[in-house]
């Protein structure tokens, strides 16, 4: 491909100018606005063989279209020699026999692209990238370089028993492996406005880096307990804790951390005006869904629907009812979760329709689902003071579909949305109560390794270890991130 | 209804919801996270060095680079594209029935 423009289009630019070129970029290879779009449905085909591809092109000399077989025969048979390539813009000179670059014509393209309105990947992605000196020197003072390899243990780091800290370091691997959030933090994209050594956030990019720079020594987080102890004081102490209440903590107070972050001003204003504004932080971005709540009327069939937000599912394990079947496995346990339940004769609900207090169901759906939905399984149950620990046998899969989990108005969408999610991380609890014991956490660690996690030890597991077993914790990954 | 009314019938659905830009830049978003595209830079690389002095064409370089690109996309994608397409025809089947 010729770097600086060629002389054949220098000429052609001098006797036909560029607006022909400019006309079809902006039809059929930006294709912005709705005529564009009709105009692209009608003519997008190759006028030899009919077809919409591969590589279809359009003559710059006269009205044609053909196919990357059509095109060629084309411009060399009627000596037309320009053509433009109709997904990404670029132009083929027959005479070079390449495609060429040309200042004037990059520049048409831009000034296109940039009045699409919308940001379209497929055109953006393609334009150069150029490096600040900034970035230069960045590269330039740290020659060293890691290359990923399937095999590379990159990212994997034990981390040292405090005394009971194992609650801590499971949820520790699992937020370490939650794709998004590895995403967010190696890329740096906390700009911390807190009080140094204070922030919660920090610390976790810190650990990123710790966890991603390809040392291997366990690392001891005695940091991260203090700032926990210091901003959740119940959990402060050495005995072992839940590592369920210590993930809500973590990210109640991530959440927090990160709220300052975002634009503090602008942020109160919005929470004063509408209650339920959804934040924009990267926690909420995760781990936020909606839960819906339908309460029906049993007189009137009048329903009233509040949606709360929801950062975990917790999932009940006991009988249904007395001598009911309990849940095998975790799509039991979510069915149960969202069936309509008879709120009972002692539990009324003022219905606004019958202005007086009515028998009434209720039902939870999912409105809107998080990017990584954590189930906890309620296996600690407190029954007069005595706790229990439920150890029934419930099977989970490694990709679950939560379609069926959705709000009506959800499933009835047009175009359905993939709400498949697949486990990436699974915490376990070894022994018999809720106070003793050891926390152990399997992780998934590039696409379909997987690792057990026991404190300072990590080995390498399979897929079937961690599918058999008991799963306290469970965190799944959106399977496709959706468009906003 | 013929084949090529089928096709046709699709390719217009296809290009005038959206759908089909909507599921290449799916595919393309795949494709780039999977690493495949680094692949093929890096056949295609290796293809320009291996033919010397002589600067390959695009047109060179693709005829010899699709056949391998192509067995290189993981199976994975392919599936989640044959499911993305799949939704989007099951749903031209139901605008034709709104319809009629």
């Amino acid at each position: 491909m010729h770097t600086d423009g060629c002389p054949h289009l220098d000429h052609f630019k001098s006797n036909d100018g560029l607006k022909t070129f400019r006309i079809i970029h902006a039809i059929f290879v930006v294709c912005s606005t709705i005529e564009a779009r009709k105009t692209k449905v009608d003519n997008n085909y190759c006028h030899v063989c009919k077809r919409i591809g591969p590589l279809l092109h359009a003559c710059m000399q006269c009205v044609f279209f053909g196919c990357h077989k059509h095109i060629r025969e084309h411009t060399r048979n009627l000596k037309h020699n320009f053509a433009i390539d109709l997904n990404y813009g670029q132009v083929h000179c027959t005479l070079c026999d390449d495609y060429i670059y040309d200042m004037e014509i990059d520049r048409v393209a831009m000034n296109n692209k940039l009045g699409a309105g919308r940001c379209r990947k497929r055109l953006f992605n393609w334009t150069s990238w150029e490096v600040t000196s900034e970035d230069k020197d960045i590269l330039k003072y740290n020659p060293k370089r890691i290359c990923i390899t399937p095999e590379s243990t990159i990212g994997l780091r034990g981390l040292l028993n405090l005394g009971s800290t194992c609650f801590m370091n499971c949820i520790v691997q699992a937020l370490m492996h939650t794709p998004l959030l590895r995403d967010y933090f190696l890329s740096e994209r906390h700009k911390c406005k807190g009080n140094p050594g204070t922030c919660l956030v920090c610390e976790v990019s810190k650990l990123f880096q710790e966890f991603y720079k390809g040392a291997r020594a366990p690392l001891a987080l005695h940091e991260l307990l203090h700032l926990i102890w210091t901003h959740a004081k119940y959990l402060a102490g050495y005995e072992q804790q839940d590592a369920h209440e210590f993930f809500m903590a973590a990210l109640n107070v991530l959440h927090s951390h990160c709220k300052d972050e975002v634009n503090p001003t602008e942020n109160k204003t919005l929470l004063n005006n509408h209650e339920n504004v959804k934040c924009t932080c990267i926690i909420d971005q995760i781990f936020t869904g909606g839960l819906q709540s339908d309460v029906v009327c049993q007189n009137c069939n009048g329903v009233s629907t509040t949606i709360d937000p929801i950062w975990d599912f917790s999932l009940d394990l006991g009988p249904v009812t007395f001598g009911g079947r309990p849940p095998s496995s975790l799509v039991d346990c979510l069915e149960r979760f969202t069936r309509a339940e008879d709120l009972g004769l002692d539990a009324k609900i003022m219905c606004s329709n019958c202005k007086s207090y009515q028998v009434s169901t209720k039902q939870l759906t999912m409105k809107t689902l998080p990017i990584v939905v954590t189930f906890h399984l309620k296996r600690f149950e407190h029954f007069n003071e005595i706790e229990k620990k439920i150890s029934t046998l419930i099977t989970f899969p490694e990709m679950l579909d939560m379609t069926p989990f959705m709000s009506r108005s959800r499933i009835m969408d047009p175009i359905p949305s993939d709400n498949r999610y697949s486990l990436f991380a699974v915490i376990n609890h070894l022994g018999s109560s809720i106070n003793a014991g050891h926390y152990t956490a399997y992780v998934r660690q590039q696409r379909d390794y997987w690792y057990k996690c026991d404190d300072h030890v990590i080995t390498r597991a399979n897929l079937k270890e961690v599918l058999d077993s008991e799963g306290y914790l469970l965190f799944y990954h959106k399977h496709i991130l959706g468009y906003e | 209804m013929t084949l090529d009314f089928k096709e046709e019938k699709v390719n217009i659905y296809l290009e005038s919801n959206n759908a089909l830009e909507r599921v290449s830049e799916l595919v393309q978003t795949r494709l780039v996270d999977c690493g495949w595209r680094d692949q093929v830079r890096l056949a295609c690389r290796k293809a320009i060095t291996e033919n010397g002095n002589k600067i390959p064409t695009v047109d060179e370089l693709v005829t010899k680079i699709t056949p391998k690109a192509r067995s290189m996309v993981p199976d994975p994608v392919k599936r989640e594209l044959l499911h993305e397409l799949e939704m989007v025809l099951v749903n031209v089947d139901k605008a034709s029935y709104n319809k009629t």
